[in-house]
């Protein structure tokens, strides 16, 4: 007997193992399990920090306003990291229902098949979307049918210090400046500060350079950009591209430049740079403002994207991203999902957002709520993105770039900037960014299928 | 030739030297045998044989936005990864790492290692001291330095400024780059190579130095004719570990730099993520998955047959 | 004689100026970060080091605002599982290359070994696949499963058992017992200390997943504690440097009071079983 005991205990021991291996699952289903007898909806969102905080306000908010549904936020991180994961968890019980998956990714989450565009409720629902932002609406539909709806949206805009500006006696930017404009800025600051202050910044970011382009009306590849068909050639390689890293060059060159690189901190080294008056400007998401403000003990300064001299600006694309329905869940989350989406186009909430964060309200109506007019009178520079993006009159080169891979294509654009920031010549870095843009438009088109010519 | 080379690393001088003595059971018993080695057979297979094949085949074709793969074109991905000028400079770049890890890891640990062997007063607090960076993981490393790295709060910074020495950008400028990821991987690997220096440091015979001593040689004569020879397999051990692990590196890089600036950093395993998990291009990634496979199993060879003369001299 | 003293002293000053000299460049780092890890953020960024503003608050706010207690309850459970796995798979498969005669033993052995030379990063797309198709994406289970046993924790194993004694055979002979026994009462008890040297390297090597646990979680309820460091950084917000360096040293501060503790074990088992 005894002996047989013996021989059993290690048996028991993996028996345990599996029970552990066991538990541990179910120890981490169980904590998202549903408490009462709602439909879950879980919805992916990529708002870190503060942001993070507000989207749990309006979850929070969904959740109390009906008794149907319980959304479940899970943050997955970058943007960037966001799409492979929902691409390659579709069909599985970890799957979204209502995810938010960044700009550049419209077009492959379009191809997909994996989403239910929301035209489909919208027509089911009679849901009004006239109130709703039409540029934004635009960047996320195709043939006329609304694929997913923006929730959070962005202008990219220049931040100056004032106080700063005040202190030496600068004149301040006007509202849409130039390059020249911004120039004369940094170096002023620079002169003035005694070396103390560095004058401009403008982070290496791949956003930020196809925002260039689109304010200068250029194309960043072929069929304008991916809206006329789809695009098989980059063409980074332009005037216009070279006017704005030789913008740049000129600032390096007066020493009032700050590189604050690529890294995984280098957005966070550069706003804190501005707040501690280190820096005084630097282009960032309107999406920045709210923090800023927040913090910042100088008076801050916002205009538009700045345009190439002696040119009008083209106005910029939208940023930001929007919210999908996954079409691997039954039909009364994927209602869930999109009673999610309507909450969150509110124009309360989307005002609350505005506030809380810097992303521009979409809704209309969201103006004339005592929240944002509050906020205005308070800081009334938080109204320039907005104004941005009224003014912008929609055409192919600033309605975003419609191609799969641009998660690539940024990363290769960042290269071609860090050589430039670096000191390498502007037209050899841009001309090999376009070639690798080039091998990977080949190299995808022709995995998918489809014809390069 | 693996056969050969696992059958006899096995032996080592101890237990050749006791080995009339060694326990042995010679019981043919499949049933036994079975439940022993079974579990983990199958576990080895279903997640390390199986997805190398996978790797491979997948290599041999390109992949579509899902991941999965479409047209079948042979090497035309290894051709493509070689004969890009990206790639290439990445692999430079990891052999820099590679090679600066390696050499300032055992250059730092046989000193730390040799100074702590001294017979001293006091000499234990040192030991443990040195040994800290053990508990320390790649992500709180990477806090740590990323800190004292940072441009406009970070120590550094603040120490330049101190000493009027013009600022470093640590993290902007391609060479500073590599530094900054070499010097955190080195301090993060320190602790563990000097624990098994001093491990070896100490099991040499003191009557080699008592010997020397008598005869009134320096210190440093002795550390280079009678150290760095008797611990010379240590020595092997740990620059093939340091080779490996740093050929594998992500975490840092990760954490850091994201593989910039200009690429500078973006070494093998960092590509083959990036590729596969951002890029989607999952094609390209297994090519490089293959070729980091092969480097890795040629250490790991070289290892082996290193142990495998070991035992026959 | 008093010269050759002199020497002597003037050289052992020497050793602990550089002892201590070096003691003092390793710890820097750590120093730094527990040291700011006090101090708010909001006086780090100034570059005010030497503030006298000390409080425990970035440490109360890193228990309270971010969810890095659920980080750690998750990478805790899966170390442990990993590491008890590990023991029980290697030294079961240890045993029988030691202990038991069977057809293709060498095979089976040269296949670990081969196992051993494939770098699992190396491995993450298909396992990525597989464990999308168990459905374990975002449980525990997707970070323990694939790495529930270990060719190197089989052939360390296997270099200790092969150094059992003569006598312990002759016991276990006398007394009749089977394999079972012999693995659970002789062989394991008598190897202890490979075992907890394994355990160790088992536990820390479970702790350190980064690469793998980025690519199989999706929520906080089983994110790990490296991962989740990186979450609290996130990029396009400010960086609060003092909460930040407070869960850092939330982290590291455990792993190194089971270090000094284990010190002896880890060094033992270095000579013991990996280094030779």
């Amino acid at each position: 007997m005894v002996k047989y005991k013996k021989f059993t205990m290690p048996l028991i021991l993996i028996l345990g193992i599996i029970l552990i291996g066991l538990f541990g699952k179910a120890l981490s289903a169980k904590s998202a399990a549903v408490k009462d007898n709602r439909t879950e909806v879980v919805l992916w969102h990529e708002m870190g920090g503060p942001a993070e905080k507000s989207l749990e306000k309006i979850v929070t908010g969904f959740n109390k306003s009906q008794k149907k549904y319980v959304v479940v936020p899970k943050y997955q991180g970058s943007y960037d990291a966001a799409i492979q994961k929902i691409l390659q968890t579709h069909n599985t019980n970890t799957s979204p229902a209502v995810f938010q998956a960044f700009d550049i990714s419209a077009a492959q989450m379009m191809h997909s098949g994996f989403i239910t565009p929301v035209q489909e409720f919208i027509d089911k629902d009679n849901f009004d979307v006239s109130k709703i932002s039409p540029v934004a609406r635009a960047f996320y539909s195709n043939k006329g049918k609304q694929q997913s709806l923006p929730f959070n949206t962005s202008q990219p805009v220049l931040y100056y210090n004032a106080s700063l500006l005040k202190k030496y006696g600068i004149t301040p930017p006007p509202v849409s400046p130039s390059y020249d404009d911004i120039t004369r800025v940094a170096k002023a600051i620079y002169e003035k500060s005694d070396h103390k202050v560095k004058g401009m910044t403008v982070q290496i970011y791949g956003w930020l350079l196809e925002q260039a382009m689109a304010n200068a009306g250029v194309s960043l590849t072929n069929n304008n950009d991916g809206h006329t068909g789809f695009p098989t050639k980059a063409t980074i390689t332009n005037p216009a591209s070279k006017e704005f890293f030789e913008w740049i060059r000129e600032n390096q060159k007066a020493g009032d430049f700050m590189d604050y690189g690529s890294g995984a901190m280098s957005g966070t080294n550069q706003t804190t740079g501005f707040l501690n008056g280190k820096v005084g400007i630097y282009i960032q998401s309107s999406a920045s403002m709210s923090q800023l403000n927040k913090k910042n003990k100088n008076e801050l300064g916002i205009t538009y994207f700045p345009h190439p001299n002696g040119k009008k600006a083209n106005g910029v694309a939208i940023g930001g991203a929007a919210l999908w329905i996954s079409n691997d869940k039954p039909k009364d989350v994927q209602q869930g999902a999109f009673e999610f989406i309507k909450y969150t186009l509110k124009p309360e909430v989307q005002a609350q957002w505005q506030k809380d964060t810097g992303y521009l309200a979409l809704n209309k109506d969201s103006q004339n709520t005592s929240i944002l007019k509050s906020l205005y009178k308070k800081h009334p520079e938080a109204k320039v993105p907005s104004q941005q993006l009224q003014e912008a009159v929609p055409n192919n080169f600033n309605s975003g770039i419609l191609m799969e891979g641009m998660q690539k294509t940024r990363q290769i654009e960042q290269f071609a900037m860090e050589e430039i920031y670096n000191g390498g010549d502007i037209h050899r870095a841009l001309k090999n960014a376009d070639k690798k843009i080039d091998d990977n438009l080949t190299t995808t088109n022709r995995a998918n299928g489809r014809s390069t010519k | 030739m693996l056969k050969t080379s696992t059958t006899d690393v096995v032996p080592e001088k101890k237990v050749e030297a006791n080995s009339d003595r060694k326990f042995k059971l010679t019981a043919k018993d499949k049933y036994y045998a079975s439940i022993f080695v079974g579990p983990s057979l199958f576990l080895l297979g279903l997640f390390v044989f199986y997805p190398m094949f996978r790797t491979l085949y997948i290599s041999l074709f390109l992949t579509n936005s899902f991941g999965n793969t479409t047209l079948f074109v042979g090497l035309d991905n290894y051709v493509k990864l070689i004969s890009s000028p990206d790639f290439v400079a990445s692999m430079w770049v990891t052999v820099v790492y590679v090679v600066g890890v390696t050499f300032f890891t055992i250059a730092m640990g046989l000193l730390l290692a040799n100074l702590a062997s001294q017979k001293l007063p006091g000499i234990a607090i040192f030991r443990t001291l040195y040994s800290v960076t053990m508990g320390v993981s790649v992500s709180v490393a990477a806090i740590f330095w990323l800190f004292i790295f940072n441009p406009s709060a970070g120590f550094f910074t603040l120490l330049t400024k101190m000493l009027h020495l013009p600022t470093v950008n640590w993290l902007t400028s391609p060479t500073n780059a590599m530094w900054a990821i070499i010097i955190t991987t080195v301090w993060m690997h320190l602790g563990f190579v000097f624990l098994v220096f001093l491990g070896a440091i100490e099991s040499v015979p003191t009557t080699l130095y008592e010997a020397a001593d008598v005869e009134g040689v320096s210190s440093r004569y002795q550390f280079f004719h009678i150290t760095l020879p008797m611990i010379s397999p240590t020595l092997f051990f740990v620059s093939t570990i340091t080779i490996i692990g740093s050929f594998k590196s992500f975490g840092l890089i990760d954490l850091i730099t994201k593989g910039g600036p200009t690429n500078a950093t973006n070494m093998l395993v960092y590509r083959i993520y990036n590729d596969a998990f951002f890029g989607g291009n999952y094609a390209k990634s297994s090519a490089e998955a293959i070729i980091l496979a092969i480097i890795i199993a040629f250490f790991t060879y070289l290892q082996f047959k290193f142990l495998e003369k070991k035992v026959n001299y | 004689m008093a010269n050759i003293d002199e020497t002597a002293i003037l050289k052992r000053i020497f050793s602990y100026f550089l002892l201590i000299f070096l003691a003092v460049v390793i710890l820097a780092p750590f120093f730094i970060g527990i040291w700011t890890s006090f101090l708010p953020t909001a006086d780090i960024l100034k570059g005010n080091f030497f503030s006298t503003n000390v409080s425990l608050n970035n440490y109360f706010d890193a228990f309270t605002q971010t969810p890095i207690l659920r980080y750690l309850g998750n990478t805790v459970v899966i170390s442990i599982i990993t590491m008890f796995a590990h023991l029980i798979f290697c030294s079961m498969s240890a045993y029988a290359f030691v202990f038991l005669d069977f057809k293709y033993k060498k095979v089976f052995f040269a296949l670990f070994m081969v196992t051993m030379m494939l770098p699992s990063e190396a491995a993450i797309i298909p396992n990525f696949q597989t464990v999308k198709a168990l459905g374990l994406l975002d449980h525990y289970s997707a970070m323990i499963v694939p790495s529930l046993t270990s060719a190197f924790g089989t052939f360390m194993l296997r270099q200790s058992f092969m150094q059992t004694p003569m006598e312990l055979k002759e016991a276990a002979d006398i007394e009749g017992l089977n394999h079972f026994q012999i693995y659970w009462n002789v062989v394991l008890p008598y190897n202890r200390i490979s075992l907890i040297t394994l355990g160790a390297y088992s536990f820390l090597g479970a702790w350190n997943q980064y690469l793998w646990p980025i690519l199989v979680t999706f929520s906080n309820n089983s994110r790990v504690i490296q991962n989740g460091l990186k979450q609290l950084q996130s990029e396009e917000t400010f960086n609060n440097w003092g909460m930040i360096q407070a869960s850092a040293a939330i982290i590291v501060i455990p792993t190194i009071i089971v270090l000094f503790i284990g010190q002896h074990y880890f060094k033992s088992g270095m000579n013991e079983g990996a280094v030779k």
